[in-house]
């Protein structure tokens, strides 16, 4: 089963400047079935990238555990993708060996790891991008082409950090439309985090609102896919959801 | 007029070079016109000081009867095995201390002391170990490039931003992978400049060495000069010690610390 499941996950930091500890995320369960689209939403400071950082196994949890593919996890491994705010390409290898990477670190040979990231780059629009180097690009392309080498590397659940919050409004929107594009067209299993309420409206089947560090409350998002902004903009749907979820933010 | 203007405004890679070049042999050529007119006008003794002449003559001489090149290969050799060892030595080393906190703090205050000594302190006791000749030259060395090249490679590997060995992880590497894929070239381009860096001091320090422990090597070609009062055949060893330098500097290491900087998009 490529889903995931959070118990009772909680993290305590120590500040050494206050002398004493903080408590980031408490108590925070969660279900990501497969297949599923969730966004957790929140205001900055909230907890948001610390539950992300537990779940892809960058940082130990101070409680709790984490359930992927029926197994739990501690440590970073590759069933879990992770898509970073910003893109974390490696700036020595070409777009096409960067989504290439996962592929060859499972030992899949040469040509067919190549074939493999010229089949995602495609699926993003990205082919003609194969051979330029990452700080050839754009900031969107960059995105872009962190999404596809997650995705690349077939993992059980993708875990995605605010990936387009740097990028421009325009761009932006674009990413959406394609994330969720390509989303309906693999089904991979998303945890995507963001403060941006539109956009995690936009994006996911479920909407979990997070405040200091607890889930305050879990809003389904039933609206039609495909989705675009075009239809969005004034679909009344969209906008009840996105006041109910922009409410419960601002409470938090 | 338009055409000259265009020349001007946008002038080829060849010509940029090659003016670059220009200014960098005319004040040299200057200071050789100057000595050559002083060495003249005050009738200096070529005892002091030869002329560009005499100079000339005796670098024709040693080039004729091979001296030159038996000199230039025994030093060459020395750099290049003692760079080598030193990268082979302080890549890894540097790496460890890059990874580990633990490693990189015993070790630390060791590389303070140490990269004080580097170079010509160690000769007395290099040739107790080595003897005379090429072991004690090429472990000076040895040390001058070995500390330089194992600190930036520790700064190297600490420049990686983490979520790029994050990223890794995560896309299933291995203790191994990581150092391959990740650390090595993360850290190359601070590499090649503590290469550059190191062999700056290393051939100092070879030049030096050669006069106290050898007797082959353009330091003792230097030496041995001095002991027939041949003034002529030590400036001539001289300007050969510069030259060489420069045209290392310039041709080989330069232009790799460029490729490599700009090929990964590290200077923006
Ligand atoms: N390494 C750390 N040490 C101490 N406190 C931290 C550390 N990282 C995050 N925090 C604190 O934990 C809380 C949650 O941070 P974070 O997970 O980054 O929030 P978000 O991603 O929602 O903005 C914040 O109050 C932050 O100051
Ligand atoms: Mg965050």
């Amino acid at each position: 089963m490529k889903s995931l499941t959070i118990n009772h996950l909680s993290k305590t930091y120590f500040d050494p400047y206050a002398a004493k500890h903080v408590t980031a995320v408490q108590d925070v369960s969660l279900d990501v079935p497969e297949g599923e689209f969730v966004a957790i939403v929140g205001p900055s400071g909230c907890g948001k990238t610390t539950i992300l950082n537990m779940i892809a196994g960058f940082l130990p949890a101070s409680g709790g555990d984490i359930i992927v593919d029926s197994r739990k996890v501690s440590g970073p491994g590759p069933d879990r993708g992770v898509v970073f705010q910003s893109h974390a390409l490696f700036p020595w290898k070409t777009v096409l060996e960067n989504v290439a990477f996962g592929p060859k670190m499972r030992g899949v040979g040469l040509k067919e790891r190549e074939e493999i990231a010229r089949d995602y780059l495609a699926l993003a629009g990205l082919s003609h991008a194969a051979e330029r180097y990452p700080n050839e690009l754009s900031g969107g392309m960059q995105q872009r082409v962190g999404v596809v080498r997650a995705l690349a590397n077939e993992p059980a659940v993708l875990l995605m950090d605010e990936p387009f919050a740097s990028v421009d409004a325009q761009t932006r929107m674009t990413l959406q439309e394609e994330l969720t594009r390509i989303w309906q067209a693999r089904r991979p299993t998303i945890l995507f985090i963001t403060h941006d309420v539109p956009e995690a409206v936009f994006l996911a089947n479920r909407v979990v609102v997070l405040s200091k560090g607890r889930v305050l409350e879990e809003v389904e998002i039933d609206l039609p896919r495909p989705r675009s902004w075009d239809a969005m903009m004034d679909d009344e749907r969209f906008k009840t959801l996105s006041a109910r979820v922009l409410q419960l933010v601002r409470a938090a | 007029m338009s055409a000259l203007a265009q020349v001007d405004a946008k002038p080829s890679m060849a010509w940029k070079r090659l003016r670059s070049a220009l200014y960098f042999v005319f004040p040299l050529l200057c200071l050789v016109f100057i000595w050559e007119f002083t060495v003249r006008i005050f009738s200096v003794h070529p005892g002091v000081f030869p002329g560009v002449g005499a100079v000339l003559k005796a670098g024709a001489e040693s080039i004729a009867n091979g001296s030159l090149f038996l000199h230039i290969g025994a030093s060459l050799a020395r750099v290049l095995v003692g760079t080598i060892l030193a990268v082979l030595v302080g890549v890894p080393l540097g790496i460890l201390m890059g990874v580990s906190p633990g490693v990189s703090t015993i070790l630390t205050p060791l590389f303070r002391f140490f990269s004080v000594l580097a170079g010509i302190a160690w000769i007395p006791i290099a040739t107790l170990w080595f003897g005379y000749g090429f072991g004690a030259i090429t472990f000076v060395i040895f040390n001058a490039v070995f500390f330089v090249v194992a600190y930036n490679t520790l700064l190297g590997v600490a420049s990686i931003p983490p979520q790029l060995r994050n990223a890794a992880w995560s896309l299933g590497a291995n203790r191994w992978d990581m150092l391959k894929e990740v650390l090595l070239p993360g850290a190359l381009p601070n590499i090649v400049t503590g290469i550059r860096t190191g062999l700056g001091f290393a051939w100092r320090g070879l030049i030096a060495a050669e006069m106290i422990a050898t007797n082959l090597g353009l330091g003792y070609m230097l030496f041995l000069a001095r002991d027939f009062y041949r003034t002529e055949l030590i400036v001539f060893g001289m300007i050969v010690i510069g030259i060489l330098w420069l045209l290392i500097d310039r041709l080989v290491l330069a232009p790799l610390e460029r490729r490599t900087i700009e090929r990964w998009g590290l200077v923006r």
